[in-house]
């Protein structure tokens, strides 16, 4: 089952997926490599979100082929069985748009949930993975807040951080910060370069360019649920090869 | 009025609380976990058990309460067949019709609340690799239960106020004794009595729900 490439993190072949008449993914390909950053970029309804939902199971591909470290999610459209699904998605966190924070835990309950629930680690691991993580995206002295408490990019920092628990050799990022006040989307944008930094492997659908010129190694322009266009940042953004790209590009930057 | 007579009034009075209490406090603790699982029914994707579901709730909340005691009790065991099987005790008859009834409402109640549970807490729980079982249990019922609790408390309190009905089967509860002694004495002072003691129970269930209110509140 291992694709050609050993470096391959994430192979998608010939992915198809539709909501009833409204075919929002046509045939797409791309293969993401061990510590690659990609972001995702292209206007609403280009089916950006939909493709980063497929990856993880959210939404069920009708067709193509989803491979993970390896292991197949989806092979020439016929799904995994449940168990291989968990084992596949166990591999991938995901921070969404909205957070999706427990309401009702603390910050340090949201993050200690998964990993106990899972034994990822022993209590003791967990706990101190807590305190790394936290302190990580700069907030440990909330560990004991109610999510209502915390501003839209604390609690999208806490988010990662419950991502980061579970041990994910990918992170997912579905507009991590479209829904923040322009002034929080810095804060969350620093935790996630630092990541990048440290080489972890991220899919990052974004609206924010100066992110995808900085911190992507590859972008990927979709457009009508397809990828038009892909490249590193300077090819994109220098010199975009197809008249879609530099339209999409100079609407963004006026 | 002296008060010797007024405590010889009260005295059976305390005597039908402790029955009115256990059809209480069995449909309490019955009808709370059958309603959560009529609430599931009626989510599910499977048409019968979806259309029995809304069956049950329809034909439960759309007859009287009154009604529902007086077949579980009389009714049932004239059934050809099983009905040998379905003749209860007054009190077992009352619980049985009571718990039905309740869990209905309290299906409906709980289905409004999973409807407030967004969708985003499921998909959370799923990347977060939690069991359905998991994600129910830790993320989704205690989210549900603070969204029910102030329909859960209104109907907890209509539903001590409910019990009196079972004295039309000859359940002796708070009311019952009350009626026997305003026969009796040709006073209708037992009456304001029984009145009290209701107040007094549901001033305890409302202090309890408020706290639990408040806990739940964050």
């Amino acid at each position: 089952m291992n694709s050609n490439n050993d470096n391959h993190v994430i192979r998608v072949e010939g992915l198809t997926k539709s909501f009833g008449d409204n075919q929002v993914l046509k045939d797409i390909n791309f293969d993401v490599n061990k510590g690659d950053v990609i972001a995702v970029i292209g206007s609403s309804g280009s089916g950006k979100s939909t493709l980063l939902r497929c990856l993880i199971d959210l939404e069920q591909a009708d067709g193509g082929t989803i491979e993970i470290e390896g292991r197949r999610l989806v092979s020439d459209g016929v799904h995994a069985d449940n168990k291989e699904k968990r084992a596949v998605i166990a591999e991938m966190g995901m921070v969404f748009q909205h957070f999706n924070l427990f309401p009702h835990l603390s910050v340090r309950e949201n993050l200690e949930l998964a990993p106990k629930l899972r034994s990822v680690g022993t209590e003791r691991e967990i706990e101190d993975r807590t305190a790394y993580y936290l302190d990580k995206v700069g907030l440990s002295e909330r560990i004991d807040a109610m999510p209502s408490t915390l501003s839209g990019g604390e609690k999208q920092r806490v988010a990662i951080a419950r991502a980061l628990m579970m041990r994910p050799d990918i992170l997912l990022f579905d507009e991590p910060t479209s829904a923040l006040d322009p002034e929080l989307t810095g804060e969350v944008l620093k935790v996630m370069e630092k990541l990048a930094q440290e080489h972890m492997t991220m899919i990052v659908v974004t609206h924010e360019m100066s992110f995808a010129r900085s911190a992507a190694s590859k972008i990927l322009f979709m457009n009508q649920g397809i990828i038009l266009e892909e490249g590193t940042p300077d090819e994109i953004f220098m010199n975009p090869k197809q008249p879609r790209t530099k339209e999409f590009l100079s609407s963004i930057e006026r | 009025m002296s008060w010797d007579y007024i405590v010889t009034l009260f005295v059976p009075l305390i005597q039908g609380a402790g029955m009115t209490l256990a059809v209480f406090a069995v449909t309490f603790i019955l009808s709370l976990p059958l309603g959560f699982c009529v609430t599931l029914q009626l989510n599910s994707r499977h048409s019968f058990t979806h259309w029995f579901a809304e069956t049950y709730v329809y034909i439960l909340r759309g007859t009287p309460l009154l009604l529902q005691i007086l077949f579980v009790y009389f009714g049932l065991p004239l059934i050809p067949g099983i009905g040998p099987y379905l003749t209860f005790s007054r009190f077992t008859a009352a619980c049985v019709a009571f718990v039905l009834n309740y869990a209905a409402y309290f299906g409906e109640i709980f289905r409004g609340g999973l409807l407030a549970i967004d969708p985003g807490q499921y998909e959370a729980s799923k990347v977060l690799g939690l069991t359905r079982f998991e994600t129910m249990t830790k993320v989704v019922i205690p989210q549900m239960i603070r969204v029910c609790l102030p329909s859960i408390s209104n109907e907890t309190i209509t539903l001590l106020k409910d019990t009196a009905l079972v004295t039309v089967i000859g359940v002796a509860e708070i009311l019952h004794y009350a009626k026997t002694e305003v026969n009796r004495d040709g006073t209708p002072f037992p009456f304001v009595l029984a009145a009290i003691l209701y107040l007094i129970i549901n001033f305890v269930i409302t202090f309890i729900f408020k706290k639990l209110e408040k806990k739940y509140e964050q």
